[in-house]
């Protein structure tokens, strides 16, 4: 894959990470988008996007904020937070992005489930990878995939995260690999 | 909206709320999720948008202001029983959900809901809608005849798509035949196949439009034994049964972009896999592809890869539209009749003048295959030797109400009008008779707000 140089993918932690967590997601995302990728802290906290009401946080004024944030040589920016989102219509989220967007955002509040992070922090952590190149996949235009071993797959249960592969099925490559060529072609043409 | 199916082979939805975050947040889920979404405010805005688009799943709000949820099931259900309409409540409403069910509504979600309940009552919804299409399909499949007559034909217009066939046919390079539906760009696609070097190889024809999703690779591809649970034994797919012949993918335009990808993969190198195998075969065709739809549209707005319009767009040609070569009618009308007088056995002769008169006068929306269904009718109607107009299905008494306009859109509003009254609404043989499918004559009854009388 061939990525335009110049550009880099932006990962915004925000708050503290058990240690190795964002390293892993930043050399993830780096073997799947070909991009150089750089951490930056864009956004302080997420008060601004708390529910009362549902104790939980909005992720699309977030992916708002972070877009806003954005350096301008940020071809995407992945905010990674441990709260837990929602959008208004469901009862949670783990991710969220802007379909051929800047932002998307993934949690790892309900990654969990059914392991204990401290005994396989393994598969925590490949979760949370997992689910970081599934929601910037969203903003690169790649949209849930049918095969059960693509990481654009749409996960009913946790458990599918881990039985599904860290990487595309082919046909999400051309499709990643088309969008970046047209993202290079708008930015040579700008 | 432009009419133009923006994304095929994808879901179209619509979601009814009054409250935008819900629209927004239920639609970048659905999007992200691979549907084509369309939002309404209201039950009156979703009808408006429901003239110029088919949906296949509504997602509506119970409660809204003016036109409520139930409402609006009502009048959906009645204009296209076929589309699934899922309704949204909170937990005050749940009585209404429940009599909604009662009304034909296939589901109901609580607000806020699990992103799990949704994804399943969703594909519950595609699964079933695949089914009916699949069960379609063979039934077309079943009913599917060799027919040559549209390209009858002595006017100018026929004249030069005869010269371009000839012209195309000895050529190895892929042909694209545009044209509306039912002007025969299957025959022409076989006119060309047979008067090439290929004419001793099989002609196989891809009903890429009619063909479910999930089908779609193994009908093409094939598949080798254990590749899935009915594949019991090998199968040579479409592609390797037009080895040293030609395919014709019809209704190119309807394939999704998975299936786009693998199709350009083998329309370069010639080499394809079956589903299930890792041995790599070398397949001889020549492609020939049709659609009626506009294709270069469809790559502005992404919905076609422009390296397989390429691939396929060497040489191309427009179908004339029926309206467009009036001058073949008697002669197409004539072959019509002897062919469904030698079918039926009736003792019927020629076409009266007053027949032709309407035949002449009408604007033939569905081209040749609406042609064909009105003379099959008027055949089996006719009670004397001689068709009259009144046989044929097109017919308008002339102390009928006056016109509505004299505009292509007018007549072709109460010419379908007519045809669902005289077939007391039942789509399907409405769909056969005007040379239309199912989803296009929805989407021309919603359109033109054709109303079925009560």
């Amino acid at each position: 894959m061939t990525t335009e140089p110049g550009y880099t993918l932006i990962v915004s932690p925000v708050g503290e990470f058990e240690s190795g967590l964002v390293d892993t997601i930043c050399a993830e995302i780096s073997l799947i988008f070909g991009y150089p990728v750089q951490t930056a802290s864009l956004i302080e906290d997420l008060e601004f996007a708390y529910d009362s009401g549902r104790d939980q946080y909005h992720s699309t004024p977030i992916l708002e904020k972070l877009a806003e944030s954005a350096p301008p040589d940020a071809i995407k920016v992945i905010g990674i937070t441990s709260r837990d989102l929602f959008i208004p219509i469901l009862t949670h989220v783990y991710g969220e992005a802007q379909l051929g967007g800047k932002a998307c955002i993934v949690s790892t509040f309900r990654l969990d489930e059914g392991v204990s992070k401290a005994v396989r922090r393994d598969i925590f952590t490949g979760r949370a990878a997992k689910e970081a190149i599934h929601e910037l996949g969203h903003t690169f235009k790649l949209l849930h995939c049918k095969d059960k071993r693509c990481i654009m797959h749409y996960c009913r249960e946790i458990r599918d995260v881990d039985r599904k592969s860290d990487d595309l099925c082919r046909y999400c490559k051309v499709l990643l690999d088309d969008e970046i060529k047209r993202l290079a072609k708008t930015h040579a043409r700008n | 909206m432009t009419g133009w199916e923006a994304v095929m082979n994808r879901t179209r939805i619509l979601i009814v709320d009054d409250e935008l975050i819900m629209r927004e947040s239920l639609g970048g889920w659905l999007e992200r999720d691979g549907h084509r979404v369309d939002k309404a405010s209201s039950g009156e805005e979703a009808l408006d948008k429901m003239k110029d688009v088919r949906y296949d799943i509504l997602l509506v709000d119970i409660k809204m202001e003016g036109m409520n949820g139930l409402d609006l099931l009502k009048i959906v259900k009645e204009n296209d029983p076929d589309a699934a309409v899922v309704m949204i409540t909170a937990y005050g409403s749940i009585p209404s959900s429940i009599e909604a069910m009662k009304r034909g509504a296939s589901d109901y979600l609580l607000k806020p809901f699990d992103p799990n309940e949704l994804g399943v009552i969703i594909e519950k919804i595609l699964e079933s809608q695949a089914r009916q299409k699949e069960i379609q399909y063979l039934k077309d499949q079943h009913k599917e005849r060799t027919q040559f007559e549209s390209m009858i034909g002595q006017s100018a217009a026929m004249r030069k798509i005869f010269d371009l066939i000839a012209d195309a046919a000895p050529m190895e390079s892929t042909v694209l035949i545009t044209g509306e539906t039912g002007t025969g760009k299957g025959l022409a696609a076989k006119a060309i196949h047979s008067n090439s070097p290929r004419l001793d190889g099989p002609f196989v024809t891809v009903n890429c439009g009619s063909i479910p999703e999930h089908l779609m690779e193994s009908e093409l591809f094939g598949y080798q034994k254990g590749a899935f649970t009915d594949a019991k034994e090998n199968k040579k797919g479409r592609l390797e049964l037009a080895h040293r012949g030609s395919i014709f993918l019809d209704e190119i335009g309807e394939v999704g972009m998975r299936m786009q990808i693998d199709l350009l993969r083998v329309l370069e190198d010639h080499i394809l896999y079956r589903v299930g195998g890792t041995q790599p075969i070398e397949v001889d065709f020549r492609v020939i592809a049709a659609t009626n739809r506009n294709l270069e549209e469809a790559i502005r707005e992404g919905a076609f890869r422009e390296d397989l319009f390429y691939r396929l767009n060497v040489i191309s040609f427009e179908m004339p539209p029926l309206r467009e070569r009036k001058e073949d009618i008697p002669l197409l009308a004539d072959h019509f009749l002897q062919r469904f007088v030698r079918e039926t056995n009736k003792p019927v002769e020629k076409i009266g003048r007053d027949a032709l008169d309407e035949l002449m006068l009408h604007e033939w929306p569905g081209n040749i295959r609406e042609l064909e269904n009105a003379i099959e009718r008027a055949v089996v109607v006719c009670k004397g030797k001689q068709i009259k107009a009144e046989d044929l299905p097109i017919y308008r008494p002339v102390q009928a109400a006056p016109l509505p306009g004299d505009s292509l859109q007018d007549i072709e509003k109460a010419h379908i009008s007519r045809i669902l009254n005289e077939n007391e609404w039942n789509i399907a043989r409405c769909a056969g008779v005007l040379g239309i499918d199912r989803s296009t004559l929805y989407n021309k009854i919603k359109k033109y707000e054709i109303q079925k009388p009560l």
